[in-house]
């Protein structure tokens, strides 16, 4: 590790000379004192010569002595420039202000890329959203999502009907790591699906990395999705809430100390089941549906060099019929981070996480009740650090090592006929380092080259099992605790390059290696709380992922429109399905149920989007395939997987009428969902079967709906302001079909049909959003 | 969980709806299917032998009527099981041993085809007891019968379980009901089950409990989950005891039957 610092350093070292002086300071949003991610740092004088702040609102930018205008700039604020003297090195605190001249609503811009950030950045294309800017984005139930929001982008395609679990490139639902303020969500869904856990009034700012992802991400194969809570106010006390269909929210934020610290306390709650206790049914009224999300985030400045983080979540959702029987589920995250300038020009964070996802059934109450039980928690330390070595090299570099226990399944018999079972604990190290380079060589150039090593160590007490290649059980080992039972590790190259053709495009191409140690097996249609995670081990080999990218990126119009195009081609490893018939239902022997294969991806990615003015939103598209081989699946036949859907179209639109009114629109189009449906039938027992021949080999109908939204903002007054968001879902009222089923007809048994379901036909819904500020 | 993604599609009941729809599905090749039955308590083998048809044919199976069938016991004792109606193949008076192997060989459509299955010693059904169920979700409250039996504490232990009411025999696939021992090893067990519906005051109930083998046990689930439509997004044929491809299983079981009268 040591070796390589000093080699790049060596290299990086070579481009410079001259007496220089370090500019670094932090970017903030001057009415709440919110830190600025993302903000743009330009020196008037020089070209492509800046830095963009962290995710702490950090920047570090070297020069040689002279004077300059720097300008700062965010995408939502006014820009502002600075003449500085650089004859030393300075420290800057900057903060930028909301327009004055422009209401609130005209600056309705998706952030996805900051002004021509898209152009000269080094990493290939990341998807950036800010709950702010897609709040007119018409949802589900006028729930806002911003994993919803996250599907309609080019190469993100969501699990179904309404849900918020996603496919990205053709990788599985599993291969995206979400990090909520660095902590691993396991399940980021409520209500088996449809919501995500994110709760858009906590959320300040979301990045989905689909290629070349940064080394300092790791343990996913295909994506990362890195959620950033809100810091809080800053300046002033502020409480903001909604009230809509499905949940109510309320947030409360202030400062500790104003300008050193503040706090945020975001809550949700849905209630449909206390329209239920309305009923007079009495097993209506006594069931429970309901989730609820908490999220709390504090920090404060200890200093001009310290700063500490408290961020936690804590999200379930319950289901229960009175007494007889009762579901939960849910997330707890928590993070305590420390943020530390050992000099201008190295940053450092330290993160220590917690996160737990856990599910818990119990049946009957009293003597014959009994409870199953599974979980799955990490704790999780993060050292990172950004060393901005001068105005061409910024470096990243870190350690990571999570430790997981995982507990498969527990049931409780109490005193049912049921026999208590514990399925053996787990315990996983999963331990990496990292350095990468973001590097500037000329005008035109940029490098960013980072490499990562990771490994797993899988530990007992326990038995393992070994099978043979039809998942009958050969062999077994007693494990202690601690003792390793299987350990994998491997490299993980990234890198990307960039060509700037001129100040509106450039080109880029990114590679990236990832290793996956941890995986979800499923085989239902949606996704489920009961999924289970299971580690790598003696049998189940990391997945392993490469993909290459190349993509071109064009603005024009002042910024106004921007165009991205990008093909990839992703190859998979050691991917994971069930055998036929497979039980996974406290099943010490699930190892034995899977079958390996491997899986391939590939497509086109186009993307116009308008990002000013009155009117915005932007047009995608996609054209892409995802195919899995798998040796005991079809004899090795190459198949389709579920998500290969061929092409995909999104339209989103934002109108603002007036300066009281905004509108929205967005249309979606995919093709079907590969799935199988039986080529013929027999009878057993007097009831018809399907006789399936190929697995995926037939599509659903093609998708399409579009979605209507309108935003009334009423008069702002100097404490308050308030909204009505009216929302229509599947506007055209398009019977979707959720599922296919094939069976006997209902009053014929002598004919067979297929039956579709349509899970949402029309759905108006309306939410009041207010602001105390 | 099916059950669970049920009460939760009852809640979006209100957005959703069902209609028939017509799909394009492909023709395959007719492959063979062999149902096949030996039933302890009656001493007899049936086997039923069809080809598959393509799937919205409303003709009656195609059956295949000169086949070659044969049994044999552990012994190698072969015997000949004859064609007795149209794809219909029966053997009586065929008394079985238990805990002992069967095999049985078909000759049908040029090819040849084995599968083996172990006639098991029935679990017996100790009592029915039943309670009363109040109204749940809308549907009639009413009585609900409970298995009780030992489960012996030696072995692993496999079951499918079929109810009736007065003259009527809930007998098709899909209202089978299993039962295993991987919860309840060596316990006394008591079930509720539930039928097509509750039972009524004066409901003669019968029970039919079935001993069946590991593999017959995993197909009857694959299949059930098959004939209902299933939650599986990737349905596949049931991994049956039949070598050579063909589709169908051969279960050799044992059964303890009992009825009571709720009153």
């Amino acid at each position: 590790m040591k070796y390589l610092i000093s080699c790049l350093i060596v290299f990086t070292a070579l481009t410079t000379s001259a007496q220089k002086f370090t500019i670094s300071g932090t970017l903030k949003d001057a009415t709440n004192g919110e830190d600025l991610y993302g903000g743009m740092i330009k020196v008037k004088e020089l070209t492509n010569v800046g830095a963009i702040s962290n995710a702490y609102g950090f920047f570090s930018l070297t020069l040689e002595k002279g004077t300059y205008t720097l300008i700062f700039r965010s995408t939502g604020f006014e820009s502002k420039e600075t003449v500085v003297e650089l004859n030393k090195d300075i420290e800057l605190k900057v903060e930028l202000d909301i327009p004055k001249d422009v209401q609130n609503i005209e600056e309705v811009e998706v952030k996805a890329q900051k002004e021509n950030e898209n152009i000269t950045g080094s990493g290939m294309d990341v998807t950036r959203l800010d709950p702010k800017d897609i709040e007119t984005i018409p949802v589900l139930f006028g729930e806002k999502d911003i994993m919803k929001t996250l599907q309609l982008t080019p190469g993100v395609k969501g699990a179904g009907e309404g849900n918020a679990g996603f496919f990205v490139r053709g990788g599985g639902a599993d291969q995206n790591l979400i990090l909520l303020d660095e902590a691993n969500v396991y399940n980021a869904s409520h209500l088996l699906g449809f919501f995500s856990v994110f709760n858009s009034d906590a959320i300040k700012d979301v990045s989905l990395y689909k290629s070349g992802i940064p080394a300092e991400y790791g343990g996913r194969a295909s994506s990362v999705m890195d959620v950033k809570m809100r810091d809080g106010n800053k300046k002033k006390f502020g409480m903001s809430g909604g009230i809509g269909l499905i949940s109510s929210r309320l947030t409360v934020e202030a400062p500790i100390v104003k300008d050193k610290g503040s706090f945020i306390v975001s809550g949700r709650r849905s209630y449909a089941d206390l329209f239920l206790k309305l009923s007079k049914d009495t097993s209506i009224n006594q069931t429970q549906l309901f989730f609820y999300d908490l999220n709390a985030k504090a920090n404060y400045r200890l200093g001009d060099k310290d700063r500490i983080f408290l961020s936690g979540y804590f999200g379930r959702d319950v289901l229960g019929i009175n007494d007889a029987f009762g579901f939960n589920w849910g997330n707890a995250t928590g993070t305590i981070r420390w943020n530390h300038l050992f000099s201008n020009k190295l940053f450092s964070n330290t993160s220590i996480a917690y996160s737990d996802f856990d599910y818990g059934f119990n049946v009957g109450s009293g003597e014959d009740g009994f409870g199953i039980s599974s979980s799955i928690n990490d704790i999780n330390f993060k050292q990172d650090f950004d060393y901005f070595l001068n105005s061409n090299n910024k470096m990243k570099f870190g350690v990571n090592a999570i430790y997981h226990t995982f507990k498969p399944g527990e049931l409780s018999g109490g005193n049912s006929s049921f026999n208590p079972i514990v399925l053996d604990t787990r315990y996983g190290l999963e331990a990496a380092a990292y350095i990468q380079n973001d590097m500037k060589i000329g005008s035109r150039w940029s490098l960013m080259y980072g490499l990562r090593y990771s490994a797993f160590n899988l530990m007992g007490d326990g038995t393992a099992y070994e099978f043979d290649g039809n998942g009958v059980l050969t062999n077994s080992t007693e494990y202690s605790r601690g003792e390793s039972i299987a350990l994998h590790h491997g490299l993980e190259p990234r890198f990307s390059i960039s060509y700037i053709l001129s100040e509106n495009n450039s080109i880029k191409l990114g590679y990236n290696r990832n290793l996956q140690y941890l995986h979800r097996v499923t085989n239902s249609t949606t996704s489920s709380p009961t999924d289970i995670w299971v580690p790598s081990s003696n049998n189940v080999l990391p997945q392993l992922a490469d993909q290459i990218a190349i993509g071109y990126y064009q603005n024009f119009n002042k910024n106004m429109f921007s165009f991205t195009g990008e093909v990839y081609y992703k190859a998979l490893q050691n991917q994971i399905d069930y055998r036929t018939g497979a039980s996974n239902f406290l099943n010490e022997l699930i190892e034995g149920e899977f079958v390996y294969g491997k899986g391939r991806s590939y497509g086109l990615e186009l993307q116009l989007q308008k990002k000013k003015g009155k009117f915005t939103g932007w047009l995608s598209y996609t054209l892409s395939r995802a195919l899995r081989t798998f040796d005991a699946i079809d004899n090795g036949r190459e198949f389709s997987a579920r998500q290969d859907r061929i092409h995909d179209i999104s339209l989103v639109t934002m109108y603002n009428l007036t300066e009281r009114v905004a509108l929205s629109a967005a249309w979606i189009y995919y093709t079907g969902d590969a799935v199988t449906f039986p080529s013929g039938k027999y009878e057993l027992n007097g009831t018809v079967i399907p006789y399936y021949t190929e697995r995926n080999g037939y599509r659903m109908p093609d998708y399409h709906r579009l979605d209507l939204g309108a935003t009334f903002y009423f008069k702002e007054r100097e404490k308050f302001e308030h909204n009505l968001n009216v929302s229509i879902y599947n506007a055209y009222n398009r019977e979707n079909a959720y599922t296919i089923t094939f069976q006997e007809a209902e009053n014929d048994p002598t004919q067979t049909e297929a039956v579709q379901t349509t899970l949402f036909k029309i759905i108006p819904s309306i939410t009041y959003n207010f602001n105390f500020k | 969980m099916k059950k669970l993604a049920l009460l939760f599609s009852c809640t979006l009941l209100v957005f959703s709806c069902q209609k028939v729809i017509d799909v394009d599905l492909n023709e395959s090749n007719p492959q063979t299917v062999i149902e096949g039955n030996y039933t302890a308590e009656d001493s007899t083998v049936v086997v039923r032998i069809t080809n598959t048809s393509s799937y919205f044919n409303s003709d009656a199976s195609q059956t295949v009527n000169n086949a070659d069938v044969t049994i044999t016991d552990v012994n190698g004792l072969t015997t000949n099981v004859p064609l007795l109606e149209a794809g219909i193949y029966i053997l009586e008076n065929y008394a079985p041993e238990f805990d002992t192997e069967y095999t049985l060989s078909v000759q049908a459509n040029g090819e040849t085809f084995s599968a083996t299955c172990e006639m098991r010693t029935p679990v017996l059904i100790d009592d029915i007891t039943y309670e009363f169920f109040p109204s749940i979700f809308g549907a009639d409250a009413g009585y609900a019968p409970f298995l009780n039996y030992q489960d012996p504490a030696d072995q692993t232990d496999f079951h499918l379980i079929t109810l009736g009411v007065n003259s009527k025999e809930w007998s098709e696939l899909t209202d089978i009901l299993q039962q295993d021992d991987a919860l309840v090893n060596g316990n006394y067990v008591e079930r509720p089950l539930f039928g097509r519906s509750l039972f009524e005051f004066g409901d003669t109930v019968h029970m039919h409990f079935r001993t069946v083998d590991e593999k017959i046990y995993s197909y009857y689930g694959q299949a059930i989950s098959n004939a209902t439509g299933g939650g599986s997004s990737a349905p596949g044929n049931p991994d049956s005891n039949w070598d050579n491809g063909a589709l169908g299983f051969f279960s050799a079981y044992s059964s303890s039957r009992k009825s009571v009268v709720i009153e």
